[in-house]
């Protein structure tokens, strides 16, 4: 039986009154992948934004019930060492534009403490290299990162936030913005992450889901109908909601 | 020819309505054109006439560093320098920016960054209605306050520098939160994502992003402080000192311009004059300046691309 | 869209089309193999070598079937991706056309091996012959109803060639049985009674893969395997069994199957 890194606990989120999410309990086993999918709508952004305490901070929004990280309660800890030990990459690649890759890379170290220039360069080169960066920057390091493609940018933003050196990387939609060949990349990136980071990644796209999962979860209308291994999940889904979303007769 | 005849009418219509079209896109383009030259002509007037009398005086070497000149009412009389009024705008504007950058700046940022929350919006509003007030206002706000509290202090830098910084702030506050506004929630998002704690954010990230548009706003209101007369002639006075102490007068440019335009002596309107003309060359100066430092900040940020 | 999204909204949807013309293909498929073992049999059964032969030229066309199932579902799979029931169905037919090759290929062999002359001519014969006969009986619906079943979507249907099964292992060892003591006895009938005993167990061995079919049905509609519902018993060397071991496989119902069956091999 895996052991759990992150639990929810009867997860509820609102949006402006009304639930995003409704009682979701849910438990993402360590350093594996767990895919998340559903339809539009079915509240997967919102309920990847409560594990790391995002969805929080924006306006008019609740959030009842607990998120496990180890058996801690991260909604009874400082929000801000929450989001150091979980970290997030975005559906549309978003680095810090003003910056280099260096910096990039090595902000959650400078912002978030002292450290030597060999502790930093030591964590940008690492981390480039987890994901798969390295070798096409190694040479221009300081050039701003508004230089780099859309996937080459993708892969910036998960080094940086894997610079932070956290036990949990949750990915929203990452390749939705990507072209095939650098979604390829980023999903072998995956596969090879999750040696180190337990990593839950919301998808859209059910064989993106079944080629990097190994647990996949499926939410509808807020609520979570089932979680399995991928495998059984795709080939013999225990709900009929489940089947009729994955074979794609819905509506 | 055959062709058009059945069309005929109809043709001819379209033409003359294309022909009318044409004609009223001329008279409104005329009529354009000479409200802009309505609208540039005291400017030009003003460069024009500032250039003339203010330019002999400007362009001895010491006008800038001397003194003030004594009053005297012949022809051949010294115009001497305004150095000291120089030093003294300088000063006044140094003071009140320093006051009113990190209070704006914060304001701003305090604005943006809790826009949603209703004390964010209360603070944006706020400065809107205060960029609007009229200067004066702001200088009798502050001797008013000054009288109740520190009657010496109604005529001195301190005083002026007050003022200055209530006209600035407003200013700052509103250009600052525009540019803070430029800048793309992804960008926060981000940031928030690592762990960087909110106000680390907001400073050290956002702020840098939106650095060019900051530092447009603040010599923007720069600007207009230097050019402020209104609540320095009713508070700081004038002087024709070199400063010495915070809690004396000391001279300003627009001041200075107003007091000696209404004196009898030719030398002092010479001087004022060409104190005129210093602004404006100042001005147009920072301008340019500001116009090309800020062109590089922003190449260098976006890449060089 | 409001409701209930599962809700059938009438007309089929192009994807459902797809998939009931696979299973469509199959069944012709089988369909044609089942018309070669029953004119196979035919054929041997009458020791007639004209209509052996028409049921060899249909071999050509049963390989042609094959393939165009084989291609028809692969192309599904890379085309579609399906998942569930739908992948299931590709991968259960995948499999299906092998077995439904194998059973028109038993009814080629047996056309294959046809002798002239009917042997019902040669008294001693008789009985297996009659034997062979009611094999023939029970194997054919077995192969139609395990079309049925793939073509209804009817699992009841599936499951109850399971016990079928057992009848025809029965009867298969009964003609073994017979064949090795006629054998023993009349010699001279050696050639016929070696062709007999290859009918007999080409019929085993389509009926056995008419339940093959019928397991994968069931593995498509229910995803279910096999050992889920089926309990494997160890087999024995038929020299050491004392007497016949207990059917297996109930009716279509989910009660515990009682006991399992020995195979041929």
């Amino acid at each position: 039986m895996e052991s759990v890194k992150l639990r929810a606990d009867h997860l509820t989120a609102f949006y402006g009154g009304k639930p995003a999410i409704q009682d979701i309990s849910l438990e993402f086993p360590d350093r594996k992948v767990t895919a998340i999918i559903g339809p539009s709508g079915c509240g997967k952004s919102t309920l990847i934004r409560c594990l790391n305490r995002l969805h929080e901070t924006a306006p008019r929004t609740r959030v009842e019930g607990k998120v496990l990280l180890d058996d801690e309660d991260i909604y009874q800890l400082d929000p801000v060492r929450v989001r150091r030990r979980i970290g997030m990459v975005f559906q549309k690649p978003n680095p810090f534009v003003t910056m280099s890759i260096y910096d990039n890379v090595s902000a959650a170290m400078r912002f978030n403490g002292r450290h030597t220039r060999e502790e930093l360069d030591h964590a940008v080169v690492h981390s480039l290299q987890q994901s798969a960066l390295w070798e096409e920057v190694k040479d221009r390091v300081d050039a701003p990162a508004t230089s780099l493609s859309g996937g080459q940018q993708q892969r910036l933003c998960i080094a940086r936030a894997l610079a932070a050196d956290p036990e949990v990387l949750l990915m929203d939609e990452p390749c939705s913005a990507l072209d095939p060949i650098a979604t390829a990349k980023i999903e072998e990136l995956v596969g090879r992450l999750k040696t180190d980071y337990t990593v839950v990644i919301v998808t859209h796209n059910m064989q993106q889901a079944a080629r990097v999962a190994d647990y996949t979860a499926f939410l509808y209308l807020g609520k979570l109908i089932e979680f399995g291994p991928t495998e059984d999940l795709f080939e013999r889904p225990k709900e009929k909601l489940t089947e009729s979303y994955i074979t794609g007769r819905f509506g | 020819m055959a062709g058009d005849a059945g069309r005929g009418g109809s043709s001819r219509v379209k033409f003359d309505r294309f022909a009318r079209r044409k004609l009223v896109n001329r008279i409104i383009t005329v009529l354009a054109g000479l409200a802009v030259i309505a609208a540039l002509y005291p400017l030009v007037d003003l460069v024009y006439t500032a250039l003339v009398q203010g330019g002999g005086v400007l362009f001895q070497l010491t006008f800038l560093t001397a003194r003030n000149p004594t009053p005297c009412s012949v022809v051949s009389c010294a115009t001497v320098g305004i150095g000291p009024t120089i030093e003294g705008s300088a000063i006044l504007v140094g003071l009140a920016s320093l006051i009113s950058v990190p209070v704006g700046v914060l304001a701003a940022i305090f604005a943006s960054e809790y826009r949603t929350r209703g004390i964010g919006r209360v603070v944006s509003f706020t400065a809107d209605v205060l960029s609007g007030v009229p200067s004066i206002l702001m200088g009798a706000f502050v001797y008013g306050y000054l009288v109740l509290e520190y009657p010496n202090l109604v005529e001195s830098v301190i005083s002026g520098s007050l003022a200055l910084a209530a006209i600035m702030i407003p200013i700052i506050t509103r250009t600052t939160e525009e540019a803070l506004r430029t800048v793309p929630d992804a960008t926060r998002e981000a940031a928030i994502a690592l762990g960087i704690a909110k106000w680390k954010m907001s400073l050290r990230i956002v702020l840098i992003s939106a650095l060019p548009g900051v530092v447009t706003g603040v010599l923007l209101a720069v600007m207009r402080a230097a050019g402020e007369a209104a609540p320095l002639i009713l508070l700081t006075g004038f002087s024709t000192n070199w400063y010495t102490r915070p809690d004396l007068p000391v001279g300003s440019l627009p001041v200075l311009i107003y007091t000696y335009a209404l004196q009898p002596y030719s030398n002092w309107h010479a001087v004022a004059w060409g104190a005129t003309l210093f602004l404006l060359i100042a001005i147009l100066v920072v301008n340019v300046l500001s116009r090309y430092t800020i062109q590089r900040m922003v190449t260098k940020m976006s890449g060089g691309s | 869209m409001n409701g209930d999204p599962l809700a059938d909204t009438g007309a089929p949807r192009g994807y459902d089309l797809l998939v009931r013309h696979l299973k469509d293909r199959a069944v012709k498929m089988g369909e044609w193999a089942l018309g070669m073992v029953h004119d196979g049999w035919k054929a041997f059964d009458q020791g007639d070598l004209q209509a052996a032969q028409t049921v060899l030229d249909r071999d050509t066309q049963l390989d042609r079937l094959d393939e165009d199932m084989e291609h028809a579902a692969i192309a599904f799979l890379v085309l579609r991706q399906p998942a569930a029931v739908d992948l299931r169905t590709a991968a259960a037919l995948l499999k299906i056309t092998t077995h439904l090759d194998r059973i028109g290929r038993l009814g080629f062999d047996m056309a294959r091996i046809t002798l002239p002359g009917p042997d019902s001519e040669i008294p001693e014969l008789a009985e297996i012959r009659s034997l062979l006969q009611q094999m023939d009986e029970v194997v054919e619906p077995m192969v139609q109803q395990s079309l049925d079943a793939l073509g209804e979507d009817r699992i009841e249907l599936a499951r109850e060639l399971f016990r079928r099964d057992d009848v025809v292992d029965r009867m298969h060892r009964e003609a073994n049985r017979l064949i090795i003591e006629g054998l023993e006895k009349n010699p001279t009938l050696a050639r016929r009674l070696a062709a007999d005993l290859l009918v007999a167990h080409h019929f085993e061995r389509i009926a056995d893969n008419s339940c093959k079919v019928g397991e994968k049905t069931i593995y498509a509609l229910t995803g279910q395997r096999r050992s889920e519902y089926l309990p494997r018993h160890p087999f024995r060397p038929y020299a050491l069994e004392t007497s016949l071991p207990p059917p297996r496989g109930g009716s279509g119902s989910r009660s515990s199957p009682r006991g399992s069956g020995a195979k041929a091999p």
